[in-house]
């Protein structure tokens, strides 16, 4: 078992180093880059909490062998604020009232950027099925939901309108 | 806007009706809150259980030298090394932190095994021997409370039972217009919070802290240094940022394995449960058989509620003689009753220990008197918010346990104004 | 944590067939890994070498040519629920597509993944079996074609060899005017497998008859069936209400014969029927024409 020399983009910034090829992303992620905010709720693709964008989309970072990742453009929630503030998306998640205990929350926002990053003025349906592959056991979802509705009017220059 | 959460409070009353920012908010959305799971401190081992497959047994011996051999093991510590107390409960101390004798489920903790390594541990645990000699297990509380059943516990399978009396439900039985009886059983539900139990654990200047996910810090504390033989000066326990408990999290979980694991071998400990051991281990909802007669005159009057309600407490009491408590003194309702005969056993069982979650005991009771309500009301060709509205409290009212109500009491109003809304939504005609 | 392997990325199809054919010892090919990933979590498998099609980038595409379409092993589910040519007639395939797991598992997991992971309840089964769709199983030096239908052996089954890759996935592509559907009950919307699912094919003639009918149901046997009983009640006749009671009840009748006695079957009995009126009416609306 020899390592794998895992190169990649994480939120902007080239990484080089040597893992074991049965680590996965998320581990990669969490143990090595030390970016805690990628969470490990269930291990095996149920919940979300490990969500971050591949190339843009939207994946279960326990699912991915670190090494599949090698040479792609990887976002976590680390990634996802502007330096000293905060990206529309957290904001909405803030005002919506949508963080409770927040353990789903950095996935929540992958997930919800996976969708606003294409799509900014989504349908509801369309924000259900965006964060349907998210599990939230606190808010009940409703004020995720309204969070993802605001982030796309903020994002769309409506502002605080909705 | 408020910004971190704080401006609310310095901005004086006007924060009433106005949205504040959660303190921790700002963390949570960037992913900067460290949870238990993510905090690291140099040197920090890593800990895992080995946990029994068997619900029932005596526990014979185990022999952990080969797991001692594995590369990157540092320890592998069992019951014979608590130096304190090896009994932990929030009510009543039955649950070993390391199982001394008898294992009561599957899931009981056997041996903390503490290594270098993720790789390290997996080795490790399969390489522990354990001897037992396995006993029947008592899967249902029936079968625990049947006569010769054997005891799970020193004292008996009944753990608590608790008693409400008012008035005379029997002779009111024989007077009324309609009695109605039902047999309702709940099942156990798992909390499913989304962070698993983690917690991290470090001795300095001894005195022991640990980070834990918890909702109980203070409680952990005190159990933390009974376990450990030291004083709750020398134990500081941090609730971590904690990912969801429900009731769920008011247990001890990895506290006192990671305290003793610290304290003996001297580094900082970190464990993490994975969603199969959180699952497996965590306490659950009582599962509850409950009888129930209700008895009510022509107008749908209560006139008395007979009920029998028993929970399944698992292996451990935990919060169970509480919440079965809680059930007894809700079990009439929101409503008047005249007369009230209610028992609630806590029953011990070969099963998964149940605890706190949310309700407490609440949400299984109102399964049953909400469904005989609505049994009473079909009897009588009453509709359902009739016959509630003609029975629940009013101020002035006295429940069960002779509490008089003497300030607000919604549920009439509640009541009127979720008929209106489902007229309003049309799925319910005008007229009563 | 998984259990250590030797990891391959090879850069081409050859000398990925060369790894195949040569390495000693039970090895695994890895695509999405949304199937491959649990399993070794979960210690079910142990393979010593693990062999990756991520740099397979001919195996990412789907092509249709000479009135076939070929779909690589390595399109993902959203790839087929985004692909435009599947709006039309081919629409089931994108409809099943887009009932897989949730986004993420879209993102990642493959036909290839789906159709030699072999589960009962796989999403893109049906579809293809009533599409009478062919996969192709290459090896170092060889290659061989075989109706998905005898390719699929039942849960978890297949008849793939240690040494070959599925490449892809061949249809005949659909007649213009003919029109499909994917139904799919789970206990949930997303991240729910299926616990009965249909694939529908209808292809309408002149005089707005059905020509030919083609019905896959998922979730109720070891493998995807046909229910060749209610495709030939359809053929030859117009869909209506009355109709499609006819063709509920063959289906569920075929169902409650595949069943047998699991503890499911008494709801897979019934629920079938709804799945199966679902599914028709979606791809014909003549049959839930108001009575
Ligand atoms: C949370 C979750 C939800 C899911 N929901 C659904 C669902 O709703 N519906 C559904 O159908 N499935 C579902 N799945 C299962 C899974 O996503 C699919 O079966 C998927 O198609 C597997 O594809 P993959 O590329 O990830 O396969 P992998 O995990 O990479 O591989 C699966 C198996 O196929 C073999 N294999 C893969 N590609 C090839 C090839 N080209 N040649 C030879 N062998 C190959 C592998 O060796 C392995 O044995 C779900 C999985 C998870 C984790
Ligand atoms: S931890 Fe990856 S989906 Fe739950
Ligand atoms: S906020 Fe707690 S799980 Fe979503």
């Amino acid at each position: 078992m020899k390592p794998f020399r895992f190169t990649a983009t994480i939120n902007g910034r080239p990484v080089d180093l040597p893992v074991n090829p049965h680590r996965r992303l998320l581990d990669v992620i969490r143990d090595d880059l030390g970016l805690t905010g990628t969470k490990e709720g269930c291990g095996e693709g149920e919940c979300g909490a490990c969500t971050v964008l591949l190339n843009g989309r939207p994946v279960n970072a326990c699912l991915v062998l670190a090494p599949e990742a090698a040479g792609c453009e990887i976002t976590t929630i680390e990634g996802v604020a502007p330096e000293g503030g905060l990206h529309p998306i957290q904001e909405a998640f803030l005002e919506a009232g949508a963080v409770q205990c927040g353990y789903c929350t950095p996935g929540m926002i992958l997930a919800a950027k996976a969708l606003l990053d294409k799509d900014l003025s989504p349908t509801d349906q369309a924000i259900k099925t965006a964060v349907s592959g998210n599990l939230c056991r606190c808010t009940g979802y409703i004020k995720i939901i309204e969070a993802v509705r605001l982030a796309a009017a903020k994002l769309s220059g409506e502002g605080d309108a909705v | 806007m408020n910004r971190r959460g704080s401006g609310c409070l310095k901005d004086g009353p006007g924060v009433i009706g106005r949205n504040c920012r959660r303190v921790d908010g700002i963390a949570k959305v960037k992913g900067s809150a460290f949870f238990a799971a993510d905090r690291k401190i140099d040197g920090m081992l890593l800990a895992r259980v080995l946990r029994s497959r068997v619900p029932h047994a005596v526990l014979n011996k185990i022999d952990a030298r080969s797991a001692l051999e594995v590369p990157g093991v540092v320890a592998v510590y069992t019951a014979s090394d608590i130096p304190g107390e090896n009994r932990v409960g929030i009510i009543v101390k039955d649950e070993p932190v390391l199982v001394d004798d008898r294992i009561r489920r599957v899931g009981d903790a056997l041996a903390l095994v503490v290594a270098e390594s993720e790789e390290a541990l997996a080795a490790a645990l399969p390489a522990i021997k354990v001897w037992y000699e396995e006993l029947p297990g008592i899967f249902s509380p029936a079968q625990a409370m049947a006569g010769g059943a054997p005891a799970i516990h020193g004292q008996g399978n009944i753990q608590s039972v608790t008693r409400i009396v008012k008035g005379d439900a029997d002779s009111a039985l024989k007077e009324a217009r309609v009695v109605i009886s039902r047999r309702y059983t709940t099942q156990m539900v798992e909390h499913a919070y989304l962070e698993p139990e983690a917690g991290l654990a470090a001795v300095e200047d001894g005195q022991v802290t640990i980070w834990a996910s918890t909702q109980n810090p203070h409680y952990d504390r005190r159990e933390v240094a009974r376990v450990l033989g030291i004083g709750q000066n020398r134990v500081r326990v941090v609730q971590a940022p904690t990912g969801g408990g429900f009731g769920g999290k008011l247990d001890i979980s990895v506290q006192c394995l990671l305290g003793l694991a610290a304290w003996k071998s001297g580094r900082p400990v970190r464990m993490v449960y994975s969603r199969e051991e959180s699952m497996e281990f965590s306490p659950k909802r009582h599962p509850c058989v409950i009888d129930y007669t209700s008895a009510c005159d022509g107008d749908g009057r209560l006139l008395a509620v007979k009920v029998k309600i028993v929970g399944d407490t698992g292996a451990y009491a935990s919060y169970g003689p509480a919440t079965l408590k809680r059930a007894a003194v809700h079990a009439s309702g929101p409503y008047q009753v005249p007369n009230v005969f209610i028992e609630a056993y806590c029953v011990y069982t070969n099963n998964p220990t149940a605890g706190a979650m949310r309700g407490f005991g609440v949400p299984q009771v109102a399964f049953a008197h909400e469904s005989q309500m609505d049994l009473l009301a079909g009897a009588l060709g009453l509709d359902p918010f009739t016959i509630r509205l003609r029975n629940c409290f009013q101020p002035g009212s006295a429940t069960a346990t002779g509490q008089r109500l003497i300030q607000s009491v919604g549920i009439g109003q509640t009541i009127e104004q979720a008929r209106a809304g489902a007229v309003q939504l049309g799925v319910l005609g005008g007229k009563r | 944590m998984l259990q250590p392997f030797n990891y391959h990325q090879p850069s081409s199809m050859e000398e990925a067939l060369s790894l195949m054919a040569t390495l000693p010892g039970p090895k695994k090919v890895l695509a999405g890994g949304t199937d491959l990933v649990p399993a070794l979590r979960r210690g079910e498998l142990s393979p010593a070498h693990v062999v990756s099609l991520k740099q397979l980038a001919e195996m990412r595409e789907i092509k249709i040519k000479e009135g076939r379409v070929h779909i690589g092993a390595l399109v993902t589910f959203s790839q087929l629920a985004e692909f435009r040519p599947f709006r039309g007639p081919h629409n089931l395939l994108a409809e099943a597509a887009l009932q897989v797991g949730g986004p993420q598992i879209r993102s990642q997991g493959t036909i290839g993944g789906n159709i030699v992971n072999a589960s009962p309840a796989g999403d893109l089964l049906p579809p293809l079996v009533a599409l009478e769709a062919e996969v192709r199983l290459c090896r170092a030096g060889g290659e061989r074609v075989l109706p998905l239908d005898e390719f699929l052996k039942g849960l978890g089954r297949t008849c793939i060899e240690q040494e070959e890759i599925l490449t892809e996935a061949v249809f005949p592509v659909l007649p213009g005017q003919a029109a499909s559907s994917f139904v799919k009950l789970g206990r949930r919307n997303s991240l729910a497998i299926s616990r009965i699912s249909m694939a529908a094919i209808l292809v309408p003639g002149a005089t707005g008859i059905i020509e030919e009918a083609r019905l896959a149901l998922g979730a109720v046997a070891p493998k995807p069936v046909r229910v060749p009983r209610a495709e030939a009640l359809l053929k030859g006749r117009r869909p209506d209400p009355s109709l499609l009671e006819e063709a509920v009840t063959a289906v569920a009748e075929t169902v409650a014969a595949t069943l047998g006695d699991r503890p499911s079957a008494p709801y897979k009995k019934v629920a079938v029927r709804g799945v199966a009126r679902e599914a028709l009416i979606k791809a014909a609306p003549q049959f839930g024409c108001k009575l």
